[in-house]
C-alpha cells in the first residue's frame, strides 16, 4: 500500500513555481498590498507582463479604453486576478499531464481545471454571498492533488478503492481517506502551500469535495466551481445534466434554483470563449 | 484474501477490541494488512498471515489489532459539537460546578491526540479560568503507537492542515522540523493512558464530559451496551456523553435522554 510520508514528501518534491509568481503570491497576501509593487513584479516578466495586458483587454475584461501599461492592467483586473493568471501559467505544464490512476488522458485535468477557474469567475454574477478573489486560482488548482496522488494509485490500490466504493458505498475522496489516510484535496492543499499560495487558496484546494468541514465560504466556492466544471464537461460531450449542488452550499452562497439553473449555460459558453482563446481545449 | 484468513483476522479483532468486521470488509483487511506486513519485513501478506496464525504469540496480533483499527480524527472534527460546548455545555457545567471548583473531562478513544488538543485550545481560548480549578483531562486509546504520538504532541502540515484555524495553530504550536508541536502548557494538562473499551477500566473519577465520537460505530450491540453502562455509572448528574453525528444510545440504553444544541446532539442520564 501507500507510504504515507513518501506521499507527503512528493507532494513537497513538486517543481516550484516561477520565482517572480511566488513573490507574486507573498505581495499580494499581504494585508498591505500595494498595486505598484505588483507592477513592478511583473513588468520583469515579460511573458507574465504580456499575458497580463492580453487578458486586461481581452472581451471579459473589455472596457472602452484599451490597457496600455502594467500598472493599469493591474488596477483593472485586480490583484488576485493577476496572481492567478500568474499560476495559471505557472501550473500549466503540471496541469496539462496525463493521470491514467484518474482516468485523465494529456489535457483533460488542465480542460478540467479551466472550467472550474470559469466557473469561479461567473460565480459573482449569480452568488449573494461575497466571492472572494482567490476563489479563481482556488479552482484552478482544486484538483492538482491528483497529480501526485496519481502516481501512487497502482491496479492494487485502485481495486481496494473500487471495492471500499462498492461495499461501503464511499465516494472517491472517503475511499481514499479510509484506504490511504489522505485524499486528493489534502494532498492538493499540500501543494498550494508548498508553493507559497495564501491560505484561502489552500483551504479552498483541502475542501473542494467536503465544503462543511473548511467553515469559509471559499470552500464552498471551490466546490461549486468543481460541479459547474463536471456539467460543462458532460454537456461538451453530449451528455446535458443538471446542476446539482449541495443544499446547505447553495443556501450558504445565496443560490436559488433559478440562478443555479441559469449558472451553468452562461458558464458554458464563457468557457467555449476562453477555451477558443487560448487554446485550452 | 481466502475466507479462512479473512475469519482468523475478524475473529482476533473482535477478540481483542471487539471490533466488528462485517463480511465483505476483505478489501479493508488487506489494505490495511499489506502496509503492516511491508512495515515488519515480511515478504508478502501472505507470509505475514501464516506467522500470524502459526507462530508465537510475539505482539504480531496486538499490531494486527491495531491495523484494524481506524484512527482517523482532526483538530476540531465536526466543529458543532465544540460550538456547543462553547456556548452552552461548559458555561452551563462552569455554572454547576463553581462550588466545588472541580472538572473531569474523558476523551475514551484519543487516537493521535487532536480531540484532547482541540478541547483545551477551546478552553484555553474561553474558559481559562477552568484551568485554576481541580481539573482533569484523561485521554485514552486502545492503541500505544497512536497514544505515543499523542503524547508527543507533534503534527505534520497534513494534520494541522485538518481543521485547525491558522490563528491557533500560530498561537499554540511551535514548528519542529516538517511538524508542528503542541506548546508545552497544553500537553501537560492530559494524562494519557491505554485503556481497552471492551475490557476492564482503569479508575476513572466521576465525569462531566466523555468524548467517545465515532468508536461505538465498530462495536457490536453487546459491547456498546455494556461501555454505555459504563458510562452511565461514571458520568456525574447533569454530566455529558458526545457521540459521533451517526451514532446514539437510543435502543441501547434508555437510561440516557438526547439534549439537542442546535447541530449537536449529546446525551446525559435521565434524573432519577
Amino acid at each position: 500500500m501507500i507510504d504515507l510520508d513518501r506521499l507527503i514528501e512528493q507532494a513537497n518534491e513538486l517543481a516550484p513555481l516561477p520565482a517572480s509568481t511566488v513573490r507574486l503570491a507573498e505581495i499580494v497576501g499581504h494585508a498591505n498590498c500595494d498595486i505598484n509593487d505588483v507592477a513592478e513584479l511583473i513588468a520583469f516578466d515579460q511573458a507574465l507582463t504580456v499575458k497580463l495586458l492580453r487578458a486586461a483587454n481581452s472581451a471579459a475584461s473589455a472596457s472602452a479604453l484599451p490597457v496600455g501599461t502594467v500598472k493599469e492592467a493591474v488596477t483593472r483586473m485586480g490583484t488576485a486576478k493577476v496572481l492567478a493568471l500568474a499560476v495559471a501559467s505557472g501550473a500549466k505544464p503540471f496541469l496539462q499531464a496525463r493521470v491514467p490512476a484518474y482516468g485523465l488522458d494529456e489535457g483533460a485535468l488542465w480542460r478540467h481545471s479551466v472550467a472550474a477557474a470559469v466557473a469561479a469567475e461567473t460565480a459573482p454574477a449569480f452568488c449573494q454571498e461575497e466571492v472572494p478573489p482567490e476563489a479563481f486560482t482556488a479552482a484552478l488548482l482544486h484538483d492538482i492533488g491528483k497529480l501526485v496522488m496519481g502516481r501512487f494509485l497502482s491496479p492494487e490500490i485502485l481495486g481496494f478503492i473500487g471495492q471500499a466504493q462498492e461495499v461501503d458505498h464511499l465516494c472517491q475522496l472517503e475511499a481514499e481517506s479510509l484506504l490511504l489516510k489522505v485524499h486528493h484535496g489534502e494532498l492538493g492543499g499540500l501543494i498550494a502551500q508548498h508553493w507559497k499560495l495564501p491560505p484561502r487558496v489552500v483551504q479552498g484546494i483541502i475542501y473542494h469535495h467536503n465544503p462543511e468541514q473548511g467553515l469559509d465560504v471559499i470552500c464552498d466556492l471551490t466546490y461549486l466551481a468543481d460541479q459547474v466544471a463536471k456539467r460543462i464537461e458532460a454537456g461538451l460531450d453530449g451528455h446535458n445534466v443538471d446542476l446539482s449542488i449541495c443544499p446547505e452550499v447553495a443556501e450558504r452562497l445565496g443560490l436559488t434554483p433559478k440562478t443555479l439553473n441559469d449558472f451553468g449555460p452562461i458558464a458554458a459558453s464563457r468557457y467555449l470563449q476562453v477555451s477558443r482563446r487560448y487554446n485550452a481545449v | 484474501m481466502n475466507t479462512a484468513d479473512f475469519d482468523y483476522v475478524r475473529r482476533l479483532v473482535r477478540e481483542q477490541a471487539a471490533i466488528v468486521l462485517e463480511p465483505g470488509k476483505e478489501y479493508l483487511v488487506e489494505a490495511r494488512l499489506h502496509t503492516l506486513a511491508r512495515k515488519e519485513n515480511f515478504g508478502s501478506l501472505d507470509d505475514l498471515l501464516a506467522q500470524l496464525q502459526n507462530g508465537p504469540q510475539n505482539g504480531l496480533h496486538r499490531k494486527v489489532v491495531d491495523a484494524m483499527t481506524t484512527n482517523e480524527t482532526s483538530f476540531f472534527r465536526d466543529i458543532h459539537p465544540f460550538e456547543a460546548l462553547r456556548k452552552c455545555i461548559l458555561p452551563q457545567l462552569l455554572a454547576r460546578q463553581g462550588s466545588e471548583r472541580q472538572l473531569n473531562v474523558w476523551c475514551g478513544a484519543a487516537s493521535t491526540g487532536q480531540e484532547p488538543y482541540s478541547f483545551l485550545m477551546l478552553i484555553q481560548e474561553h474558559f481559562p479560568e477552568l484551568f485554576a480549578w481541580d481539573f482533569k483531562f484523561i485521554a485514552t486509546d486502545l492503541c500505544a503507537e497512536v497514544l505515543d504520538r499523542a503524547r508527543a504532541g507533534r503534527f505534520s502540515q497534513l494534520e494541522v492542515n485538518r481543521g485547525l484555524p491558522a490563528r491557533l495553530l500560530v498561537k499554540y504550536f511551535s514548528p519542529r522540523g516538517t511538524e508542528w508541536e503542541i506548546s508545552e502548557d497544553l500537553r501537560r494538562r492530559v494524562i494519557f493512558s491505554e485503556v481497552n473499551l471492551v475490557k476492564d477500566w482503569p479508575w476513572l473519577p466521576p465525569l462531566d464530559i466523555v468524548f467517545l465520537r465515532n468508536v461505538l460505530i465498530y462495536f457490536s450491540v453487546e459491547s456498546k451496551k455494556t461501555i454505555l453502562a459504563k458510562i452511565r455509572r461514571l458520568l456525574r448528574p447533569g454530566g455529558y456523553l458526545l457521540l459521533g453525528g451517526t451514532e446514539t444510545t437510543f435502543n441501547l440504553d434508555d437510561a440516557f435522554e438526547r439534549v439537542v444544541f442546535d447541530k449537536t446532539t449529546c446525551y446525559r442520564v435521565k434524573p432519577a
